[in-house]
């Protein structure tokens, strides 16, 4: 049984303009171990998916179909064995715990005003019940050490303006780390910071996820990150899952005219002269997504069927799938 | 160079912070001694982690800043100099794009002010009239629809607002444009857009470019010469394919080894950074070479004397391992 499973996840936003159908019908899964990459563009509902999952959705989102299994139990709200005082419960109780979560802004995640070392000790009182001073004191410094921060015992007494912002992605980490979660979820964990920063956050997190052998779902938007990085990959689009793959399936024989389409356009300097090839136009409406395929009005291979229906699943492999009515008539 | 265009010479930017107020005055030496040359038409690309003063030095370049010392020529003219009207075409003909293109537009103002507000200060074509033709035009060569004259910047994307910012910046016909991060904030099919689109219009209008980002696959693909710049001062310049090929100074070999490739396969058997630690404060810059301390070859040298920029093969690099 896998460590996750996500089925026909369906979320939507109320907002004054509409129901904005951010999330359409996703499934897919993480076994232990594994790093699973989540690539879409801003909109594409990769970020929200997740937002689900963590029960962390804004007053105006709603789960409105789809389970989600998380080691065993499901933890979708509708389907929750319980009331929904006791799903909030379970909830807290696995949030920053079997589950975490790192962020994209460190900044904004930390709070300004707490010394590190109260904020990296929080979910040890919280979930793991350490009273014990000299032990939390301990366990921080230990987990300071693991991320890589040199001179832990100076940077447990200082406040979070004062580290750079690898620094501060570093305790963020730590702070996810510190319960020993079986999943780990980063939303875009390298996104504000410089390449060289980068490098050494993404070999950390892999590190971690050797020595804790957690499941890690990568939502990021660079290919460059998904290459180094992920042993499966989800391409999204327009809310859905459009092609899922291996790492390889995905980078050297994608089929989705999407997945084609943003290995076409992207930056790769290993290239001699390479013309880039944008993708023309720009994401839909998920106020009023179209009734077929969501890249249908981007891509140049639309067909009559596309704009009309949506494409069915074709197994390439047994990890390989992809969406796409090129692929189900066998024109490509 | 024959045919420069701009020449930046021996340039520092220095920043007073004052600790306390009996703290002696600090300096934070944002741009500290850098000189280059852009040619006519060129694309000189400017790379580096970020606080190693890159947008700082972009600023100076357009006079938004002046320098503490050293000097920046334009069309061999010292831009310090320039007063009146010499001034105000300096001010039309040297343009800036800006990385962040949802606080780079005014909210209160329609897109065809938005575009036209630098020609009416200009006085820019007989009247409001021709100006009115020249904003269609203008949208037009950007890709935008020409009903979009009168929307509101909130009612566009990212990678459409990049374009009006765009199209503001052409309104003067500009000769020259310092493109501060102009991709980075928009998203990966998107930043192809803007790139061939700043492409084109380089063709079409002959301007030059300096190109300001930390992701150097962009460099590198729109760029014939990159240099690379630490801690305030450029350690290495050189043909963008031979830089990037043949990297000299080991900040831009970590830089390189760095970028994320999008091949898995390249990936599997890349061996980890050789870059520790992060980059000083530039307020307490290391003496000698700037690099040291990050550096895996660092020698007694480098702690004593600032290397300078010296010519190996067709490149130019800052460092003592390649002493004469």
């Amino acid at each position: 049984m896998s460590l996750l499973e996500i089925n026909n996840l369906v979320t939507s936003f109320k907002t004054e303009q509409g129901k904005v159908q951010a999330v359409r019908g996703i499934s897919f899964s993480v076994e232990a171990g594994e790093i699973v990459g989540v690539v879409g563009e801003s909109g594409s509902g990769k970020s929200q998916s997740m937002y689900s999952l963590m029960g962390l959705l804004s007053d105006n989102g709603v789960i409105e179909d789809g389970s989600m299994i998380f080691d065993g139990h499901e933890i979708s709200p509708a389907k929750f064995e319980g009331t929904q005082t006791e799903w909030e419960k379970y909830m807290e109780d696995i949030r920053g715990n079997t589950i975490s979560m790192i962020f994209q802004d460190p900044m904004s995640f930390l709070n300004p005003v707490l010394n590190i070392e109260k904020q990296l000790c929080e979910p040890l009182i919280y979930h793991k019940n350490i009273k014990d001073k000299a032990e939390l004191h301990k366990m921080a410094v230990e987990l300071l050490t693991q991320v890589g921060i040199p001179s832990p015992e100076e940077r447990l007494k200082q406040y979070p303006h004062q580290l750079s912002g690898g620094m501060r992605q570093r305790v963020i980490i730590a702070i996810a780390l510190a319960c020993h979660p079986k999943m780990i979820i980063a939303d875009e964990p390298t996104t504000a910071l410089d390449v060289t920063i980068q490098a050494k956050i993404l070999e950390l997190i892999k590190k971690q996820r050797d020595r804790l052998g957690a499941g890690v779902i990568l939502i990021t938007h660079d290919l460059g990150v998904v290459a180094s990085t992920c042993d499966r990959v989800n391409i999204m689009y327009g809310g859905k899952i459009v092609e899922t793959g291996t790492a390889d399936e995905i980078f050297y024989n994608g089929m989705h005219p999407y997945t084609q389409g943003l290995l076409s356009c992207v930056n790769n300097p290993e290239a001699e002269d390479h013309k880039l090839r944008p993708i023309p136009g720009s994401p839909p409406d998920l106020l009023a997504p179209p009734a077929g395929c969501p890249f249908v009005d981007r891509c140049e291979h639309a067909m009559k069927v596309c704009k009309l229906y949506p494409a069915p699943e074709t197994r390439l492999s047994e990890t390989h799938k992809v969406n796409c009515w090129l692929t189900e008539k066998g024109k490509i | 160079m024959q045919n420069a265009i701009l020449k930046v010479d021996h340039v520092k930017t220095y920043f007073p912070v004052s600790t306390s107020i009996f703290a002696k005055k600090q300096y934070l030496k944002a741009v500290n001694d850098v000189s280059f040359e852009v040619g006519e038409h060129e694309t000189f690309g400017l790379v580096g982690e970020s606080g190693c003063g890159k947008s700082t030095l972009g600023r100076t370049i357009v006079r938004i800043y002046d320098p503490t010392e050293g000097k920046v020529f334009y069309k061999g003219q010292d831009i310090g100099r320039l007063k009146g009207d010499e001034l105000k075409k300096f001010r039309k003909e040297v343009q800036m794009i800006f990385q962040d293109p949802y606080a780079s537009l005014n909210a209160r103002m329609t897109v065809g002010e938005i575009i036209r507000e630098p020609m009416d200060i200009h006085h820019l074509y007989g009247s409001k009239q021709e100006r009115e033709e020249r904003v269609s035009q203008l949208l037009e060569t950007v890709g935008l629809k020409p009903d979009h004259i009168r929307r509101y910047p909130h009612e566009f994307s990212g990678g459409q607002r990049q374009r009006i910012s765009i199209a503001r910046t052409l309104a003067l016909d500009p000769k020259f444009i310092v493109c501060d991060e102009p991709i980075s904030a928009l998203d990966v099919s998107i930043q192809a857009q803007i790139i061939n689109l700043l492409e084109k219009i380089q063709d079409e209008m002959n301007i030059s470019y300096l190109f300001i980002a930390h992701d150097l696959g962009a460099v590198k693909h729109i760029s014939q010469r990159i240099g690379a710049m630490y801690l305030g001062s450029l350690v290495e310049i050189g043909e963008s394919e031979e830089l990037y090929r043949n990297p000299l100074h080991p900040y831009t070999k970590a830089l390189l080894s760095a970028i994320p490739i999008p091949d898995p396969q390249v990936m599997r058997k890349r061996a980890a950074l050789d870059l520790d630690g992060e980059i000083p404060s530039p307020l307490n810059v290391p003496t000698g070479c700037a690099f040291r301390t990050r550096c895996p070859k660092a020698m007694p040298v480098c702690a004593e004397v600032k290397p300078e920029l010296q010519t190996v093969g067709t490149s130019q690099v800052a460092c003592h391992l390649y002493a004469k």
